[in-house]
């Protein structure tokens, strides 16, 4: 532990360096042009130490972001070093096999901060294009089978060289994407936010003289270290373990097991995901920093929900995986879609964690990110158009009270569109967006809704796709709750009878006399149902979020006579 | 005539700022609030003021700020809501945007929906984009609406329909069948309350206000019954949150816009302490027992801000853009679990309060810390009768010295440098993070502990000068008797900005215009005292987010495409650094502000005759300015300072109200008008 700081002085100078990676993050969402970061956050910030160690990330960031950062500064402090960089360097990269990145979407960028000439840190940053290149627009559709058809892979290369373009890079860069123009602006954002964050290091280097901020930072990964290992002492010692399946990657492997065995020791923790299923053909592999973040995102909330990111998180756990499996996949493996394959992770080590840690864990939450996609051209104004959305579920059961209704879970927190925006503008009908009756898992404190959503097109034909998870496998409840319900696309209508479609349904046909629903999984229960409160039983029929038959069948519950 | 009152009522003291539009004569005065009822500490006041001789019956104007609306949501004591939605949508008040509070947080949750799912009912109709009819609602659905209230039992309802913002008459229909039916119902229609695009925000909103009509209609019909008795003359004015007034009749029509209106006459008052020292562009500090807001204003005017949390919902409404960090005189110092220090969000608030009240309060806070500094005095705020108990005081805050093996002034100071830090990551979001340096700016700090804390701020932030008005501890009040009456307007329609709709956009402001002067008309403003401002909420095609874009007279009576474009550009480049000229851009709402300028006090009384040179010193104190000695600081009072004269730092200056510290080398003067203007010394 470094004590050249007091608590006060620390928390002053970390307070600062918060506000660095925040007005970082303001000046990216401001100047980009992907709507990923502009309106959905899909980006942060970071610095780190001298040796690449994270020391501070922006208040909003996204988990899965955490480990990238993390891998990408391993492999530079490894490929260049420091002596080999000057000022006004700055660094690009996104390759998940040779750079520490999780898909190809999400670039990442670095720019040493020198100080009198002596290196202080880095100012990284990452954010997810609209499109790197590849076989589809927005490089993010299912059915792709190794990563060269993902897009542009960039290793961990020069973008600026002193303070000078290389624009040899540059070129090679937007050759390779759709709409170079937007992309472009996207680069230049992510070149403004680490400049400006490394401006804003430097002033504050000068407030203070180097050598504290150095002890700072080793400061603040100290006492978050300690602040984990505090925590980890609490939870009771023992080996863990829990195994979950994977519907299917949408190229015909079904059943995939996610297995993990958590070891407790003392201050220790370590995860092993042995036993976990081969990487698969389609693209919902992980590679292992997207497994890392799934064990940080898990041990934050359980533990710690406020623990700040950084290396003394990082450091103070032991994660291991075999090459080759679903959650460290292998080049050329196919990665696009890992965020659904990170939300069954999540749940997976949720499971491992229940049993030691029974009052934090929660039932198995909608498991997914599912995404709908809707393509066609708009009569109104005789233009193409592709309207993409994410949409939540429900969240699992929890020790003291239900789960959460229609809500993005776990990894992922992105709004959703109004519908009133939508059919502006798009020629699409939204005819019902709304919670499903009995499908959050029976429990002492019940598993949280799915939602159902039915969309029409308006006067032409469209087409839809979407990419589902848990449409085979349920959520299941914990500590003796029930499963909620599975989610479904389907399509009613004359033509299609109220058919239902693959859970990775690609480029289905339907007209202005179908509908297209879209289901999401609800999510599990906590604790026997026979526990559950008249009252809170008297609230769920009332309210009609779960029938009458339903409630008698788990419940044994007799609805009052009117 | 007459007597302008103006009347905040906070969660300690009720203050009265009272002023008479003939003599110029300035009456300040408190009295301790009375939450179960606030209406009766106003009363409380209004009646000891008349015992001082002030004459009711001349008494024309009483600007009211009240906190009702913001103590029910708080208190969750609202009225039984009913909720009419379009068909397929009854879920949607609960779903909101589908997304969490906290990121890595299992537990913690958006608060219930105010209305539960029982009483949340749908109605078979449907209105398009372009407020065509998709399916017609008719006289069975509305029946079955007509039964479903009834039978629900509630006292108020809630309608929002999809698209009812560009077409109103289902949302109408349903209101006259249901009023009708039940004649006590309040009803609230979107159509009304925030006629804008974007359901759930809307429908949020709706029922926001519809859960507050009860309450404030019954807060208001009292209130004015009595005050009509006491003060026959007097036009009743309430606070909203975009400052200004209004009508009680529309108070009670739109509660919801009281709801975030405490921080707006705060600011209104700085601008008219800015005003009268010529500064146009000044940060306001506005810190308290539990937190503090800030505040930027530019040429004499605050920005307004659309998208607000109350209590955990969102309201589509338009209030003055504060922001808020949990930072005041009670907020208590803590230890996080990695050991670092803390100060706040908790607060000690008015019960226990701070240790150094002495009313059982053990937790160290920053009014503890500043006692301990002798930056506030032990014998409390001048005139406020409460001695300060420095032994207790300092008790607090052992345990934390212990803790950090430090002296309990170092523990102290330390605690008002993470209180400051705070303030300064607050003032930093609403100024660098939007394009502005907070440098090219006054500090303009209020409240009852602003002027303790602000020469730390400015410094960190690297701003120069200080502004603190003549009495800091009532500037809502003040705000008050300066507030105008305020109406907004909004016509929320996407239009593509191209020479096509040049005249649909034209055609929206005239009506708008008309809105205005129909308002301007049945509130009998005079015509010189009218004014409209103009504005036009725009964005990029395919971008979730608009800037608000600013129209003259001019520009919005014969808009120009043009112009307009320019105009959005150059908003797009001060906030996000670029824009691009050739990306097609289209306008979401179009607004109109009409003010009504009422008859308001000249450019504030000046205390006591004009003296010159150096004012003279009560008396000195050991104050410390760091954690290692105390220097011997000269203590002022501020009542025996007189225009012209100049003090420099160290120095503490005590009134009524408030205590202003200046640090050594700070030097301050009284400005003509009774403003401190201190300059501050560079590091």
């Amino acid at each position: 532990m470094t004590d050249a700081l007091d608590p006060i002085t620390l928390e002053i100078l970390r307070n600062s360096l918060r506000s660095i990676t925040d007005e970082a993050y303001i000046a990216l969402t401001k100047a980009a042009y992907s709507t990923n970061i502009k309106e959905r956050r899909d980006h942060s910030i970071a610095l780190t130490d001298a040796k690449g160690r994270l020391v501070v990330q922006s208040e909003n960031s996204l988990p899965i972001h955490l480990a990238s950062m993390l891998g990408m500064m391993e492999q530079l402090m490894e490929k260049y070093g420091e002596e080999d960089m000057v000022e006004g360097d700055i660094f690009v990269a996104n390759d998940p096999y040779v750079a520490g990145g999780t898909h190809l979407p999400d670039v990442n960028l670095a720019m040493p901060a020198f100080v009198d000439g002596k290196l202080l840190g880095f100012v990284c940053n990452i954010a997810h294009h609209a499109d790197i290149g590849g076989m589809t627009p927005g490089s993010m559709a299912g059915g792709m089978s190794e990563i060269y058809q993902e897009g542009l892979r960039i290793p961990l290369v020069r973008l600026f060289r002193g303070g000078e373009l290389v624009q040899d890079i540059f070129d090679l860069l937007l050759l390779n994407v759709r709409v170079p123009n937007e992309r472009r602006g996207d680069y230049f954002a992510q070149v403004a936010a680490c400049r400006l964050g490394a401006r804003r290091l430097g002033e504050m280097a000068q407030r203070y003289e180097p050598a504290m901020l150095a002890d700072a930072f080793a400061a603040i990964m100290d006492r978050t270290e300690a602040r984990l290992r505090d925590s980890i002492r609490d939870v009771p010692d023992g080996s863990y373990e829990f195994t979950d399946l994977l519907d299917n990657d949408g190229m015909g492997t079904v059943d995939i097991p996610i297995s993990v065995r958590v070891d407790v020791s003392g201050e220790n923790i370590a995860f092993d995901f042995a036993g976990t299923g081969a990487q698969m053909k389609g693209n919902f592999n992980m590679t292992f920093n997207a497994a890392q973040s799934a064990v940080y995102y898990v041990l934050k909330a359980m533990l710690d929900p406020d623990l700040p990111n950084n290396h003394g998180l990082i450091r103070s756990v032991e994660i291991s995986a075999p090459l080759g499996t679903l959650v460290n996949a292998v080049h050329p493996a196919a990665v696009a879609g890992r965020a659904n394959t990170s939300q069954r992770v999540v749940d997976v080590l949720i499971g491992a964690l229940a049993q030691a840690l029974p009052e934090q864990a929660v039932g198995a939450a909608n498991g997914a990110n599912v995404t709908a996609v809707f393509f066609g051209h708009d009569p109104r104004h005789d233009r193409t158009y592709l309207y993409l959305e994410t949409l939540g579920g429900g969240f699992g059961g929890r020790f003291t009270k239900d789960g959460k209704d229609g809500v993005q879970v776990h990894i992922t927190n992105t709004s959703n569109l109004p519908v009133e925006a939508i059919e502006a503008e798009y020629p699409l009908l939204v005819e019902s967006y709304g919670l499903i009756e009995d499908s959050g898992g029976a429990g002492k404190y019940r598993g949280g809704m799915g939602i159902r959503r039915v969309v029409r097109p308006i006067g032409h034909e469209a087409v839809f796709s979407g990419m589902g998870e848990r449409f085979a496998h349920r959520p299941w409840g914990i500590f003796g709750g029930q499963p909620g319900e599975t989610g479904r696309f389907s399509i009613q209508g004359p033509s299609h009878n109220d058919e239902t479609l693959p859970d990775k349904p690609n480029h289905v046909p339907f007209g202005p006399d179908d509908a297209v629903v879209i289901e999401t999984p609800g999510a599990g229960g906590y604790g026997d149902p026979a526990e559950r409160s008249e009252d809170a039983l008297a609230a769920d029929y009332r309210g009609g979020k779960f029938s009458a038959a339903y409630l008698r069948k788990h419940y044994g519950f007799e609805p009052p006579a009117d | 005539m007459s007597w302008i009152i103006g009347v905040d009522v906070g969660g300690t003291f009720t203050d009265f700022h009272v002023y008479d539009d003939e003599s110029g004569e300035l009456r300040l005065h408190k009295t301790p609030s009375t939450p179960d009822n606030p209406a009766r500490a106003v009363l409380n006041g209004i009646n000891e003021l008349a015992s001082g001789e002030l004459d009711l019956a001349r008494v024309g104007r009483l600007s009211h700020g009240t906190t009702v609306a913001t103590n029910a949501l708080i208190q969750r004591r609202g009225g039984k809501v009913a909720l009419l939605v379009t068909e397929g949508f009854r879920d949607l008040l609960e779903i909101g945007r589908q997304i969490r509070p906290h990121m890595f947080s299992f537990q913690q949750d958006h608060p219930t929906p105010l209305v539960p799912r029982e009483r949340r009912f749908e109605a078979a109709e449907r209105i398009l984009y372009d407020g065509s009819v998709h399916r017609p609602l008719d006289q069975g659905a509305i029946d079955r609406a007509v039964d479903q209230v009834r039978d629900s039992g509630a006292d108020c309802l809630a309608i929002c329909l999809i698209f009812g913002f560009i077409n109103p008459d289902h949302e109408r229909q349903l209101r006259q069948a249901l009023q009708a039916a039940l004649p006590d119902l309040r009803i609230s229609i979107s159509s009304e309350v925030q006629p804008e695009f974007r359901e759930y925000e809307r429908l949020s909103t709706t029922v926001l206000n519809s859960y507050l009509q009860p309450i404030m209609g019954s807060y208001l019909g009292e209130f004015e019954d009595e005050l009509t008795k006491l003060m026959p003359n007097a036009n009743l004015g309430i606070n909203q949150s975009a400052g200004g007034l209004m009508t009680p009749e529309r108070a009670r029509q739109l509660p919801i816009r009281t709801a975030l209106s405490g921080p707006a006459a705060g600011v209104v008052g700085a601008i008219d302490a800015a005003r009268a020292a010529d500064l146009a562009n000044v940060i306001t500090l506005d810190m308290g027992g539990t937190s503090a807001d800030v505040c930027l204003i530019r040429d004499f005017e605050a920005d307004v801000a659309y998208d607000r949390w109350i209590e955990g919902y969102p309201v589509r409404l338009a209030s003055v853009d504060v922001n808020a960090v949990g930072a005041g005189g009670g907020s208590i110092a803590w230890f996080e679990r990695d050991g670092l220090m803390k100060v706040g969000p908790q607060s000690a608030g008015a019960v226990p309060g701070p240790a150094c009240y002495g009313q059982g309060g053990t937790e160290p806070t920053v009014s503890d810390a500043n006692l301990v500094l002798g930056r506030l005095s032990p014998r409390g705020l001048l005139g406020g009768g409460m001695a300060l108990d420095v032994a207790a005081g300092r008790a607090s805050l052992a345990p934390a010295a212990e803790r950090l093996g430090m002296s309990i002034e170092r523990t102290a100071h330390g605690v008002l440098g993470i209180v400051a830090a705070n303030m300064v990551r607050a003032i930093r979001t609403i100024s660098v993070e939007r394009g502005h340096d907070p440098r090219d700016f006054v500090l303009l700090p209020f409240g009852g502990a602003g002027p303790l804390h602000a020469v730390d701020v400015a410094r960190a932030l690297g701003i120069s000068r200080m502004l603190i008005p003549a009495a800091p501890g009532i500037l809502c009040a003040r705000g008050l008797v300066v507030s105008d009456l305020r109406e907004g307007f909004v016509i929320s329609r996407v239009t593509p900005l191209v020479p096509e709709t040049m005249a649909d956009i034209a055609a929206n402001l005239t009506d708008l215009r008309q809105r205005a002067e129909t308002w301007f008309d049945r509130t009998e403003i005079g015509v010189d005292d009218r004014q409209t401002m103009y504005s036009l909420d725009m964005r990029y095609i395919g971008q979730n987010y608009e800037l608000q874009v600013d129209l003259d007279n001019g520009e919005a009576q014969q808009p120009d495409l043009a112009v307009l474009a320019e105009k959005f550009f150059a908003a797009h480049e001060r906030n996000y650094g670029y824009h691009n000229p050739d990306d097609p851009v289209e306008v979401v709402n179009l607004r109109v502000t009409a003010v009504g300028h009422l008859a308001r006090p000249g450019d504030g009384a000046a205390p006591g005759s004009a003296g010159a040179g150096a004012a003279v010193a009560e008396y000195e104190r050991p104050v410390w300015f760091d954690g290692e000695a105390p220097l011997d600081t000269p203590i002022y009072d501020r009542a025996k300072l007189a225009p012209g004269q100049a003090l420099a730092g160290p120095a503490v200056i005590e009134q009524l109200d408030a205590t202003t510290v200046l640090g050594p080398g700070d030097k301050c003067h009284v400005d003509d008008t009774g403003n401190l203007i201190v300059e501050l010394a560079n590091d």
